[in-house]
């Protein structure tokens, strides 16, 4: 199903802001990654780490859903299809595997709140190294992803190349 | 774009061969960190302390 138009910007609206969006909060959460290793003051860095938890469910977690969403609707109700090109099914896997990652990441933001908000935990224990090495491999990942949106290299899949024919072939 | 239009003569663009040579790589190396323990998933497992954070979280969860 091709969708006309202006349902296609549309689409493709929700489609960037989500995406763009999820690149954005990421670096939000680099930031905090960085205050909560380095900042001398004690609430600062427990602050940090306590609002990882809630702002990546309400944030980081509805955007890779949008995102996974929108690009599902984007590349199936458009001649570009989820499986004929390799810039769409990298970016399908770069989703794919950014989302399970960061659900099953959910129990550690949930554990360094517990520790940061325990007034016994020391300091050192409070600070993690975790989310900055989580947050920059998922900007690596997501700038990727923009990367290929962006410049939607050539190439189609041998799934795409006989889909192609094919339609050739019905309509010369 | 020249490069990434390059197509070998089995169809398969270049820069695809790249990236999946790349992420074959990025995917042994995590495999391998998590076979051995270096990237363990233990949520405790990167604080900046190390076995101490436990010991504290530990003691409150067993308060009653």
């Amino acid at each position: 199903v091709i969708m006309p138009p202006h349902l296609r910007k549309l689409a493709l609206t929700a489609h960037v802001a989500s995406s763009v969006g999820w690149l954005g909060a990421v670096g939000a959460f680099l930031a905090l990654a960085v205050v909560g290793l380095t900042s001398q003051d004690a609430q600062t860095v427990r602050g940090a780490y306590r609002v990882m938890e809630p702002s990546a469910w309400f944030v980081l977690v509805p955007l890779a859903f949008a995102s996974l969403l929108t690009g599902l609707v984007q590349s199936l109700g458009t001649t570009w299809g989820l499986f004929s090109h390799y810039w769409v099914l990298f970016k399908l896997l770069i989703n794919l595997v950014a989302t399970v990652v960061l659900l099953t990441y959910m129990e550690t933001f949930s554990f360094m709140a517990r520790v940061a908000a325990d007034p016994s935990a020391d300091l050192g224990d409070v600070r993690n190294v975790s989310p900055l090495l989580h947050a920059a491999a998922a900007l690596l990942l997501l700038l990727i992803a923009t990367i290929l949106a962006v410049y939607k290299p050539r190439g189609m899949t041998r799934y795409g190349r006989r889909r192609h024919e094919q339609r050739t072939v019905l309509m010369p | 774009m020249p490069e990434n239009d390059a197509q070998t003569p089995g169809g398969t663009p270049r820069w695809v061969k790249v990236f999946g040579i790349v992420a074959l790589v990025v995917v042994v190396v995590v495999v391998v960190m998590l076979i051995t323990g270096r990237g363990d998933h233990d949520p405790g497992r990167h604080t900046v302390s190390g076995d101490s954070r436990a010991t504290a979280l530990f003691a409150v969860v067993r308060q009653p």
